[in-house]
Parts: C-alpha cells; structure tokens; sequence
C-alpha cells in the first residue's frame, strides 16, 4: 500500500478541506452558474407566469361575474328569487367560484344560490353598497387568496342591487405551483444535462492536463515519457506540443536514470553519496570493487568507516567546506580486507548556491596503479643515477685524461676516436642529466631558489654559454631588443636552462652560417624571450608532441636534429614552476620561434 | 313550505319497475321456503319528476316488500303519476297498494272513488303536522284577514299544501272572495282578495318585504328562517289549522292480512338502524305513527277543508 494521501487542513476548524482538481473547480463553477442562471430564469419564468395566470383569473372572475348580473338582472328586477336562486347555483357549479350573492339595492342579500341561504337579508359590505349604489364599473378587492367581483345590476335607470362573485385564486397557486413544479423539472433536467456536459468538457479539457501530469512523473521517476498526442491546434495543442519538444530536448541533453547508473557503473573511480552527516546513501560499482563490500552493506554506513581523514582534516567531509569543492585530497580507502588504498579524492558538497548542503559528492580515483608507477620511475632513476651516471663519469673522465695525453701523446687516429667517444660520453651524459631532471620534475622533487633578477643579465648569459655550441653548427647568435631595468622573479639558473635549451635546439635546426636571433621585450606585465631561427620549421604533424617527453618527428632529416627528446618537455615544466609559460610559433621551411614568457616583478 | 307535486293535468302513468308482471298487484300464494315470495308491493307518487320520485321512493319500498315475505310479498314497485287523478285511477284499479302524500290528495283520492283508506301518519322532514301563516308588512295596516279585500296576495307554488291550499281554504272560509291574477300589480276589486304565484316561498317573502303584494302565505316552519332579521318588520295576520304532514292511504280491497302487515312494519321502522336509514332517505322521514284522533277523524277534517281548493285539485 502506498502512502496515505495528505490532505490539507482547514487553518479554522483543522479538518481536512476538501481538494478540488481543476476539474472538480471547473464543473463546480459551471455548476454554479447553470444553476445560479436556472433559479433566475426559473423565478422570472414564474413571476412571469404568475402575473399571466393572475391577469387571467381575473379576467375570468369579471367576466364570470358580468355574465352572472346580466343573468340575474330580470329575476332581480322581477324578485324571481327562485329562478335567481337556480341561476346562482348555477354559478356555483363553475370552477373556483367561491360564493356569489345577489343583493338588492339596500345592499340586502336575496339569494346566494342555495335552499338554506342562511345570509339572506343581511347588508353587504359598506363599501359594497356605496360602489352599487353610485357607479356600474366592476369593484374588485382580493381577500387572501381570493378575488370579490361586484357589478351593479341596473335596469334602465333603475338600480336593482348587484352581484358579489367570489373567485378562488387556488387555482392560480395551484398552477403555480405545477408550473414551478414542471420548470423545476425541467431546471433539474437542464442542470443535470449541463452539469453531464461540464463533466465531459471538464474531463476533456484537463484530460491533456492529466496525460501532462503523468509524463512529468514519469520523467521525475526518470523513466521516460511518452509523446503526448497532440489533437487540436488551440491551448492545449500547444502545451502538449510544447511538452514533448521539452522531453526531446530533455532526451537530447540529459540521460535517464537508468543510464546514469550505467555510466555510474562503469566509472573507473569510485562515487560515494553521502548524507550530511556522512551516512552513505548511495556508491557505485567501483567503489564497491575497490571496497571488497557489497553496496547494501555500505549504504547506510558512515564514510568514515571507508576512507580515512586526509592530512590535516578532521574527517573527509570537514575537507569540503559548505560552498566548495576539494580536490585532490590524498588518502586512503579501507578494504574489507584489511588494506588501505591510497586514494585520490576530490569532495563536493550537494547543495545548489546559497543553501545549506544536503550531502556530498565523494569521488575517489584509486592511485595504487599510479603510485607503482611512481615507484617504478623512481626506481629507475635510481637506477640510472647508481649504475650509469656514476661509471659514465668515470669514463667520462677516462676520456678526458685520454684526450689530455695523461696516457701519452695518442696517434691522430685514436685521437679522432677518442674524440667520438667524448662525445657520445657527454651526450650521454646530457641525457642522464635531462632524465634525472625530468623525475624531478614530475615528482615535484625539484628546488627551485627564485631572485629577483634583470633578465636580460641571463638572456646574455645564455647566448655566451651556447656561443661555443653555435659556433661547432656555424650559427651565429644575435641578441636583440632590450628590457631595460626590467626585473623578473625567477631562479636564474632554471630559467637559463630554459634559454639554454632553446637556443640550442635553434641552433641545431638552423642552417650552417644561419642567425639564432634572441629578442626580447615587455608588452605590460609580460616579459617576452624569442628565439627564432631560420630553421626548416616544425612539421605539422609533430607540433601537437613539442613538449611531450622523448617526442620526436617521424621526419628522418628531422629527427637526426633532435637532442634527448626531454628538453622542450624539461623546460615547459621548469616554466610553469616558475610562473611563466613557453609557447612557440613555426612555419615549415620558415623557421621556428620559440617565446619564453615570464611576468615582470616591476 | 311542502313541497308536495300534484297537478290537475292528464294523467300519465310511469311505471317506473317494469319487470314485474303486468295486471296489477297484490300478494301471491306463500312461496316455499327460503324462496323469494312473487308478491309484489306497488307503491304510487305524484311527482313531475318520474326519476327522481322513484329514486328516493323504491328503497323505501324495497325495504318493505322485504319484509312482507310472510304474506306473500316479495318485490317492492314504484308508480309515479303526474296527476291526482292519475292516482285515482291506478287506485282504484288495484295498480297501487299504497299511497303516501300530503292531506289535501290523499283525501281527494279517498273523496273521488278510489276506496282510499288512511292507516298512518307520516312524519315528512321530521314534522308530524304543519299549516299556513299569512303575513303582511308590519306597518301596511294589515291586521285581519278581512283586511286584505282589495290588495294582493301571494301564495307559493299552485299544488304546495302549506304554500297555497291551506291558506286559500283560510280566506275562504273567512268569507272572502279570491281572485287569481298573472301580474302582482294588477287592480284589486274592493270585495275580492287577489292572489299570485310567487312560486318560491323566498320569493314570496321578499314581495311582502319589498311591498310587491300587500301579503303573502307559506308554511310556518320555515317563517322565521325566511324572515331572518326582518322578521320585525312582518306582522302575522292569520294562522290556519294545522293539518298531518302526510298521510298513509291503502287501496280499496287490499288483502287485510297484507294492511295490517304493513302496518306492523311501518310502525316499527323507527326501532331498528336499517328502518332508521331508510326513513331519513326517504325525505327525512322520521317515523309513522297512527292519528292521535283516529284515522277517520283525520281525513274528515281534511275532507272538511277540501270543498274550498277542490277545483284547484282538479275536482
């Protein structure tokens, strides 16, 4: 069974009120006016008919009545009261008459129309005789629910007396009363037609409505909702047609639940949902994995138990404050057997702006691959820097002594192999060196000791160290532009192996008796180093993987150019650490210029 | 005022029950046991109305022929006549048994040949005797009868008893002449007392009132309803004797056993509930009863006052 419906309360009395749909509103409106309308046109129907049905009795009472006085006029005259007496029963034999009398000129009752006629002799009323006695109009005057006609009966000049004839408007109410009756009926019938009516209009017009209501849960079950038929061209067309753009557009934009579980599911990191005090409502597959639990038994538990207070943090969640993130918090994740996975984590809380969180959002990247792989470099490095930096510096040194005749003077042709050897010595050297410096890089283990200092001091240093390099290639470098008193705050030596670098792959890709051109200028707070040579420019295909490591072009007469394949990615890392950026621009069979870019400290 | 009907006219018989055999009636032999006896009972009426007079006459005659089962009567049947004369003839030829009506007829009929013999008194509309008043306006000067010579005077319906032939008896035998007239203001002889026909005992009221006729008649009992209020203004000149309200006459040569049945059952209606309804059905009849002074005394006063409206009878 579901959840009971809540039922508003009645802020006055506290029961429930009752809840109108829009179509229980909209027929309980036309209900009220149809019937609001029915009772006016019903009681002016009455009123209406009323006045008609009154206008006629009355005309039938007068008309009764002047029959009867001429009737009786002989009789009156002859004092016939017999044959007055048949003619008056007569009368009061026709429907609604009440009582009739005849009455002499003394305003003395003859007759009225029975044997016992227990009145006779009495005097009519004052006004009665007063009326016959001076005029031969009708006198009409209602007593309740009847009407008393009069005539004066007169003979020639002779007044004879008159008729007094009592009329029942019974007959009025009682056809009042049938003819409220009938349009009653006929009310009730119209108000049930139209109340059928609005019920169907009602449910026709809020049936769009409905089939509305149900995609929209459907929707907010994350189920997906079907198009709405779209039967007229009006309102209500719209809103359907307006409803189903939207869940296209929906479906075009956002994914169901269901596929957001899958994509859930098929994370590679690990998704926990907690509540604000940490419960956890919710993890994905890989959380589950790397956890070794099932996800019913981490529902509902504290993420405490799963992962541990990152350095310097109370708990996981005291990392993430109310309106941000954090990210890249280290820690570990507490396996069900026992093991702590070192764990990447980043923590947001649930909440839109301005309002308090109703969760976290805990994304954990397990780094136990990574860390190996660290571990694994560091090894090597290591291992590079034990068993082959320090016997290619004793060889190294062999070679110099060699080259310096410690061992005599050598015959030409040794001296040209030595020579070789010298400098694949060196060149090895060099790439131990790049390499070391690289792991250093990578593994933030490199020292950086930053002066404020004029940089155009190390531009020329620079130039004067790869003097002797240019020269072996036939390059010649040129420094240009100035920059004055300008000041940059960097570490003097990396930012000249920056430059160093630079100039030498110049220098190498420049053609023999080419120009290294080194400029230099300020544009605002950016200091600027351009190196530009006149090269045969960097292949379009390779320029992506410039500052990759160990990049190198697939182009032959290219690639024999290249040095250890680690400069350009060595001084990319040095010139982020140092705030600055490298970049380059390149036309082949152009030239390339490369820009070191620092900010200025002054 | 009665309302006694007879009328000089023709006579027509009605024979208002035709399924009983022609040629007179009279008792038949004892029928057998729990067989309906063949007699039949006829039972004659003088109306201008044959229908309504045989509506409310044949339950009283059925009521009675239901009770003669012992002397041979099983069937009762009304006569209706439109004339005395009529009711003579039928009978003195034995084609009625019995004939119930007010003094006046009832001894025209014994006086004319029909055999007619008085057996009781009939109290018609709960009166066993009524007459006549005459009265004048108050302030005519009226005061006796004598004083009527030379005016007007208006009596009721021409065949009402207490309307018309009582009071005319009474001016007659007070030595006036009486003349009738159509119109109530025609002239008058000094030596004669003219009279008209109001037709309606009201009306007859209302002309005295209105000084119409100089007097009118009609029957005490209803005197002082018909004055009402002005009753003041009516003086009562004279009062005539009283006679029985109706009269029980039996035909010539009935079978006595069947007379004194009759008798026996008519006297005795007043006792029992059926007898009761039947007698307030049959004009509000209260009951029959013999003649204080005797059966014979009784239609000789009548038959004394007779001589004086026996024209109007037809005689």
């Amino acid at each position: 069974m579901g959840e009971p419906a809540r039922v508003p309360r009645s802020w006055s009395t506290g029961w429930p009120r009752p809840r109108l749909g829009l179509r229980g509103r909209f027929i309980a409106f036309v209900s009220a006016v149809v019937i609001a309308f029915g009772a006016v046109l019903t009681a002016f129907a009455v009123k209406v008919q009323n006045e008609r049905l009154r206008h006629e009795l009355e005309e039938r009472s007068k008309l009764l009545t002047v029959v009867a006085a001429a009737n009786a006029t002989d009789a009156m005259a002859l004092l016939e009261i017999g044959e007055l007496r048949q003619l008056f029963l007569e009368i009061r034999q026709q429907e609604n008459v009440v009582d009739v009398v005849a009455f002499d000129e003394d305003g003395r009752i003859l007759t009225d129309g029975t044997l016992k006629n227990p009145r006779r002799h009495q005097l009519v009323a004052e006004g009665v005789r007063r009326h016959t006695a001076s005029s031969d109009a009708l006198l009409l005057e209602f007593r309740g629910a009847v009407v008393e006609v009069t005539k004066p009966v007169i003979l020639g000049a002779r007044r004879l007396g008159g008729v007094t004839l009592s009329y029942s408007l019974t007959g009025l109410a009682e056809d009042q009363s049938a003819f409220t009756r009938r349009t009653m009926l006929v009310g009730a019938v119209f108000a049930s037609l139209s109340l059928l009516a609005t019920a169907l209009l009602a449910a026709a017009v809020t049936r769009p409505l409905r089939e509305v209501t149900a995609a929209t849960r459907a929707l907010s079950r994350g189920e997906a909702a079907p198009p709405l038929p779209v039967r007229t061209t009006d309102e209500v067309g719209e809103l359907a047609a307006a409803f189903n753009e939207m869940t296209a557009r929906l479906r075009a934009t956002t994914v169901s639940r269901d596929e957001l579980d899958l994509i859930l599911d098929t994370m590679g990191e690990c998704l926990v949902v907690t509540g604000v005090d940490g419960t956890i409502r919710r993890v994905n597959k890989a959380a589950c994995e790397l956890a070794g639990v099932a996800e019913e038994a981490l529902v509902g538990s504290n993420c405490r138990r799963l992962f541990r207070a990152p350095a310097g943090s109370q708990s996981l969640l005291h990392a993430a404050t109310a309106d941000a993130m954090a990210h890249g918090l280290e820690t570990a994740l507490q396996t069900a057997a026992g093991e702590a996975v070192p764990v990447l984590v980043s923590v947001a809380p649930l909440a839109t702006p301005g309002e308090q969180p109703r969760g976290y959002v805990i994304v954990a990247a397990d780094l136990s691959e990574r860390l190996r792989v660290e571990r694994q470099k560091d090894e090597f490095v290591t291992m590079v820097h034990h068993e082959v930096r320090a016997p290619l510096t004793a060889v190294r040194g062999a070679i110099g002594l060699l080259s310096g005749g410690v061992a005599g003077q050598l015959p030409d042709s040794a001296k040209e192999l030595v020579a070789i050897a010298q400098r694949n010595a060196e060149r090895m050297e060099r790439l131990v060196a790049d390499i070391l410096t690289a792991r250093k890089l990578d593994a933030g283990r490199m020292d950086f000791q930053f002066l404020e200092v004029e940089p155009m001091a190390l531009v020329r240093q620079a130039a004067e160290a790869c003097a002797a390099y240019a020269g072996k290639y036939g390059v010649h470098i040129v420094i240009e532009g100035d920059l004055g008193e300008t000041r940059v705050r960097v570490d003097p030596d990396r930012l000249i192996q920056v430059l160093n670098n630079v100039l030498a792959n110049a220098v190498r890709f420049s053609p023999p008796g080419g120009t290294v051109n080194l400029h230099s200028s300020r544009t605002g707070s950016t200091v600027r180093i351009a190196v530009t040579d006149a090269g045969p420019g960097i292949p379009e295909s390779f320029r992506d993987r410039v500052f990759e490591k160990f990049a190198r072009a697939d182009d032959g007469s290219w690639r024999h150019r290249s040095g250890t394949g680690l400069g350009m990615s060595i001084s990319k890392a040095i010139m982020e650490e140092l705030g600055g950026a490298i970049s380059f621009e390149s036309a082949v069979g152009a030239g390339t210029t490369f820009f070191v870019d620092l900010p200025a400290a002054n | 005022m009665a309302r006694g009907r007879w009328s000089p006219a023709v006579l027509v018989v009605v024979a208002a029950e035709l399924a009983c055999s022609g040629g007179g009636s009279g008792p038949a032999p004892p029928a057998p046991a729990g067989a309906r006896p063949a007699g039949v009972l006829t039972i004659g009426a003088l109306s201008l109305s044959p229908g309504r007079e045989h509506e409310v006459v044949q339950p009283f005659a059925d009521y009675l022929a239901a009770r003669l089962g012992e002397v041979g009567i099983g069937h009762g049947r009304v006569v209706v006549v439109e004339s005395v004369h009529g009711m003579v003839e039928e009978l003195a030829a034995g084609r009625v048994d019995l004939y119930i009506d007010s003094p006046f007829p009832v001894a025209f009929a014994a006086e004319h040949g029909s055999g007619l013999k008085v057996l009781l008194r009939r109290w018609k509309h709960g009166a066993e005797s009524y007459r006549s008043l005459i009265f004048a306006r108050a302030d005519s000067g009226i005061e006796t009868l004598a004083d009527l010579r030379g005016r007007m005077i208006a009596f009721g319906e021409p065949f009402s008893t207490t309307g018309y032939l009582l009071p005319k008896t009474a001016l007659v035998a007070a030595g006036l002449q009486v003349a009738g007239y159509q119109d109530p203001a025609a002239a008058v002889p000094p030596d004669r007392v003219g009279y008209v026909f109001s037709n309606d005992a009201e009306s007859t009221v209302f002309w005295v009132l209105k000084g119409k006729v100089s007097a009118g008649a009609g029957n005490e009992d209803y005197f002082a309803e018909m004055t009402g209020e002005r009753i003041d203004e009516l003086r009562i000149v004279a009062r005539t004797p009283s006679l029985p309200r109706n009269l029980v006459g039996a035909r010539r040569g009935l079978d006595p056993a069947v007379e004194a049945a009759i008798v026996d059952v008519l006297l005795a209606m007043e006792d029992d509930e059926k007898g009761r309804a039947v007698l307030a059905a049959y004009e509000e009849t209260a009951r029959f009863d013999r003649l204080p002074q005797g059966e014979e005394e009784a239609l000789a006063e009548v038959a004394g006052l007779l001589q004086f409206v026996a024209e109007d009878l037809g005689g």
